[in-house]
């Protein structure tokens, strides 16, 4: 019934809402890369204990984008929200490289997902505006992307506090699900 | 073996690093180093050689004694050296303080003298100089006063100046003011002389305007008359053809009867015509009844041929019976042959019949063309009348058409007349009218005439008075006027006398005013003066304050002199307890020299108490190994025995142990040291691979201390508690065994949180629980939707409730379909198989 609506609604209204997970471990600048795609402003946050949701509209595409909360006690909760996933964007701390192996970890147990199986992964090396930074290609050998297949991924720096390479990164997303569809 | 003394060795060596004699430290250093290396080699030597004789070490023993007691010689030697450099230093020191003291003394003496000289000469200098300036300051106080009573003078005098200065700006000002009035007043007069002369003019313009409106009044006269002439004119004119319309209606009326007489032959003549139609239309109808007569003839005697046609039909009949009777008798005759008579009879019926047939024809025929005759000449009697009725009938058109033409003739004729008639009457009435017309214009005119002739007249003699009036009161103006500008003319001469008077008087008030300038020139000049003399005292007073400032700064230079040469003079004395505190820091360091000496001779001794202790300790090592030796000889001669008893009892293997035995108790002593050093090495490896584990364990501890940290409180809690953790850590470092055998990388398989199994955790975070609830219930549907399952995991929900959960928001979702039905609120599953999530 559900799924015979929703095909109603996209047939009446045009466009589905992309379903979009931002996921990374906690205090990379989820909740933040959120609000600068919502409202495009540096918001403060405090960590995240739940989730936070909003719709985000980008090249007349809608997308209903959930930031998880990171925190190790409330991670294994993530694979509650997998299902009707279009996209997830993994955001990873570039200047946290004590952490860079758990954060590989729980990638790879999140890609191991069924339910994830068909969604897009775009990589955020966030804080590239911090001295220590990793460049983009360490973070992407350490959480072994090159060694990821049958899966559509792009990594990005980005600073969510400066604004930078989000916009690279939206773009190559949308990109990408235009093409899916 | 060597500890203690290593440890004295290490201690001198910390302590030594300083100034003062090193030479025989290190040399002694170096040979105790030496010695210990020369016992390590020993060591070796007998670890390798292992089983020999004790003697051996004993003689090697008695080397080593020898050898430190030729060293305790040479250190003997170098405390005699020592103490005779010490002497030597005393010696010095001792001469280095004699001369120092005298130095310091003749130094001090030489200065005390120069500074006493040196007081003395200042202050004789400072009195000369204080006198000299107190003269002189007497003199520039004198010279001082004098000026400042000149100045107090010269104010005075550039008051008195001021003030007449202000008396003469007060004349000049009053002299303007004078002036100014005079002027005033001329312009005054001026100006009411030029109104005067405005007025004139203006009255004259007056006059002339009234002398233009007299000829306009005369000229409008003569229009006037030209006007009445015109209108004379104009009524003659009127008046002539008045009688010729008149001479016209006349001959209208003549023209109107004529007319009427024609019209009243016109009228006979239609009687005529009207007659001579009646006539013929007499003769039309009297034909026509001709006529009608003739039809009826004519109808009557075609009745008759009809009837002859119908009894010439009867005939016919009647013959044709006849022959029928004929032929049947015929037949009758040739049916009865024999009655001939009959036959006979029969035959002359038949001829007679014939006969009368015959006649009957003959007569039809006589008849038939009797008729034809009286038809034929009716026929042509008709024809006749025809043609006859027919040339009426031309004749009575013809009678028409001229009769109608003649009518129209006259009707039209009529017509004309009767609208000739009408328009002369028009134009008889119009020309009545235009004579009235113009007779009334006449009149009005005449009348508008009269009425303007008498308006002009008496406008005429109304200007004609006025003219008068006026020209009176123009002559009388005029004469006023005169008057006035012979008064005005004497009112100027008195201006002008006037105007002379305060010329004049201006003059004598310029000549006053150039006197009082060339008074205000003379008294400039003096204040001038004044102000030169003012300034030359200023100068004057300028340089005695440059003076005195000179003599300040001179006063203060020599004070400074005065001030350095103190300073010079504490600086020596500085000098002086520098010196002094140099020859205390001597002595000090003197007897520091000496109680170093005491000490390194206390060490010394120690040193030698310690040799002695560590030969006694050798020697008795030598005893103990002595009497283990005996001991041993003594154990090899009882297990000797004890081997020739089990030789005795068993061949072979007593030789062998023996041996070992032997062995065992010769070694014991280098089979532990080696034991020792083993452990010691293995110790260093274990200590250096603890290292490393620990600092394993600490990056560890960081990235676990760091998700602690961030997990159950916020920011500020965790900064508290930050330092408190990393001191447990540090703890825990250091106290907490080090289970890592397994050196597996940091990404174990605990860390992976997100894919833990979730069914187990029964204590859920409840703040989680609460968000998520929350956002719930207040998220949309569609965002509700993908919240099920979360909050299913969270509140541990079966299937079946979770199926029911989402069956409900399709329901609200969509627009139609039916309300599922809540089996599972009224039956909660109390089987509670809670299903695996995965």
């Amino acid at each position: 019934m559900g799924g015979f609506f929703s095909s109603l609604f996209s047939g009446l209204f045009g466009t589905r809402e992309m379903r979009i997970l931002i996921l990374g471990l906690d205090g990379a600048g989820k909740t933040t890369i959120l609000y600068r795609l919502q409202v495009g402003e540096v918001v403060t946050t405090i960590p995240t204990i739940g989730f936070n949701v909003e719709t985000v509209t980008y090249k007349n595409l809608k997308f209903q984008v959930w930031d998880l909360g990171g925190q190790t006690s409330i991670r294994p909760y993530w694979r509650c929200y997998y299902s009707n996933t279009d996209a997830v964007i993994y955001v990873v701390d570039s200047s946290d490289r004590d952490r860079m192996g758990i954060s590989k970890s729980e990638l790879v147990a999140m890609l191991e997902e069924e339910e994830l199986k068909k969604a897009i992964l775009v990589v955020f090396a966030n804080k590239q505006d911090m001295d220590m930074a990793m460049t983009p290609t360490e973070v992407a050998n350490s959480l072994g992307l090159p060694a990821l297949k049958d899966r559509k991924w792009q990594i990005f720096k980005t600073s969510a506090t400066k604004g930078t390479g989000l916009d690279e990164a939206m773009e190559w997303l949308v990109d990408s699900l235009k093409s899916r569809q | 073996m060597f500890a203690k003394l290593k440890k004295k060795i290490a201690e001198e060596a910390a302590t030594a690093p300083r100034s003062g004699v090193r030479i025989p430290r290190t040399i002694s250093k170096e040979s105790i180093t030496s010695v210990g290396a020369d016992s390590g080699d020993d060591f070796a030597s007998d670890g390798s050689s292992s089983r020999d004789d004790l003697p051996a070490q004993l003689l090697r023993r008695n080397d080593q004694i020898r050898r430190l007691e030729a060293k305790l010689s040479d250190y003997a030697e170098q405390l005699r050296i020592m103490q005779k450099t010490k002497d030597k230093l005393e010696i010095a020191l001792e001469k280095q303080q004699d001369s120092s003291i005298k130095k310091f003394q003749d130094q001090s003496e030489t200065h005390q003298t120069s500074r006493a000289k040196m007081a003395e000469g200042m202050t004789l200098a400072l009195e000369k100089k204080d006198e000299e300036w107190m003269e002189k300051m007497g003199v520039v106080e004198k010279e001082k006063a004098a000026l400042s009573a000149r100045v107090e003078e010269m104010m005075e005098q550039s008051l008195v100046l001021f003030q007449k200065r202000d008396d003469l700006d007060e004349l000049e000002g009053f002299q303007q003011q004078e002036l100014a009035k005079v002027k005033h007043m001329l312009l005054r007069k001026e100006e009411q002389l030029s109104q005067r002369e405005k007025e004139l003019q203006q009255k004259e313009a007056e006059a002339h305007s009234a002398k233009r409106g007299l000829s306009e009044t005369g000229d409008k006269l003569k229009t006037l008359e030209q006007q009445y002439e015109e209108s004379s004119s104009l009524n003659a004119e009127l008046e002539i053809e008045r009688e010729e319309l008149l001479l016209l209606r006349e001959e209208a009326d003549k023209k109107i009867s004529e007319l009427e007489g024609k019209c009243q032959e016109l009228q006979a003549v239609i009687r005529q015509i009207s007659e001579d139609f009646q006539k013929s239309q007499d003769m039309v109808s009297s034909l026509e009844k001709s006529l009608y007569d003739l039809k009826t003839e004519h109808d009557a005697l075609k009745l008759q041929q009809q009837k002859a046609a119908v009894t010439e039909e009867d005939k016919e009949r009647v013959l044709m019976d006849l022959q029928k009777k004929v032929t049947s008798l015929e037949r009758r005759l040739q049916g009865n042959l024999s009655q001939d008579e009959h036959l006979q009879e029969l035959l002359q019926e038949k001829s007679s019949l014939e006969q009368s047939l015959e006649e009957s024809r003959a007569e039809l025929l006589v008849v038939r063309t009797n008729h034809a005759d009286t038809v034929s000449s009716l026929e042509a009697q008709v024809s006749k009348m025809s043609c006859s009725i027919t040339e009426l009938q031309t004749l009575l058109r013809h009678k028409d058409e001229s009769s109608r033409a003649y009518r129209e003739r006259t009707d039209t004729q009529i017509a004309n007349l009767e609208q000739q008639v009408l328009e002369t009457s028009e134009r008889l009435k119009s020309s009545e009218q235009q004579i009235t017309e113009k007779e009334q214009h006449m009149e009005k005119l005449q009348g508008e005439w009269s009425a303007e002739k008498a308006f002009l007249d008496q406008q005429v003699c109304l200007l004609q008075q006025q003219s008068k009036e006026k020209s009176s009161r123009l002559e009388e103006n005029i004469t006023s006027l005169k008057a006035e500008k012979q008064s005005m003319q004497d009112r100027l001469a008195d201006l002008e006398k006037q105007r002379e008077e305060a010329n004049s008087s201006l003059k004598q008030r310029t000549e006053e005013l150039e006197q009082c300038t060339v008074e205000l020139g003379s008294r400039q000049t003096v204040s001038t003066e004044i102000a030169k003399a003012l300034e030359e005292t200023r100068r004057q007073k300028e340089e005695l304050q440059t003076q005195v400032g000179e003599l300040t700064t001179s006063l203060q230079t020599s004070q400074q002199e005065v001030s350095t040469v103190s300073e010079k003079l504490s600086l020596r004395e500085d000098d002086i307890k520098a010196l002094q505190n140099e020859v205390q820091s001597r002595q000090a360091s003197l007897v520091q020299l000496q109680e170093e000496l005491e000490q390194q001779r206390a060490q010394l001794e120690q040193m030698e108490k310690d040799k002695d202790s560590q030969l006694m300790s050798l020697k008795e090592e030598l005893l103990s190994q002595t009497q283990q030796l005996d001991g041993c000889q003594a154990r090899i001669s009882y297990l000797e025995v004890e081997v020739e008893t089990l030789t005795e009892q068993l061949h072979s293997p007593a030789v062998c142990e023996e041996d070992q035995n032997g062995s065992v108790t010769v070694d014991d002593l280098d089979h532990i040291q080696k034991l020792n050093r083993e452990l010691e090495q293995q110790l260093s490896d274990k200590n250096r691979t603890i290292k490393q584990l620990q600092q394993r364990l600490a990056e560890l501890k960081r990235t676990l201390q760091k998700e602690l940290k961030l997990k159950p409180e916020p920011e500020a809690e965790a900064k508290e508690k930050l330092p408190e953790s990393r001191a447990e850590k540090t703890e825990r470092v250091f106290l907490e065994p080090l289970p890592f055998s397994n050196l597996s990388p940091p990404t174990s398989k605990t860390l992976v949180t997100n894919t833990s199994d979730l069914n187990d955790s029964r204590e859920i975070n409840f703040e989680y629980l609460k968000h998520v609830v929350l956002k719930f219930m207040s998220s949309r549907e569609a965002e509700a939707f993908q919240l099920i399952r979360a909050v299913s995991v969270l509140l541990n929900f079966t299937r079946e409730e979770e199926d029911m959960l989402k069956q409900t928001l399709e329901y609200k979702m969509s627009w139609f379909g039916s309300k599922p039905s809540p089996k599972g609120a009224i039956r909660p599953s109390i089987s509670g198989a809670s299903t695996s999530w995965s």
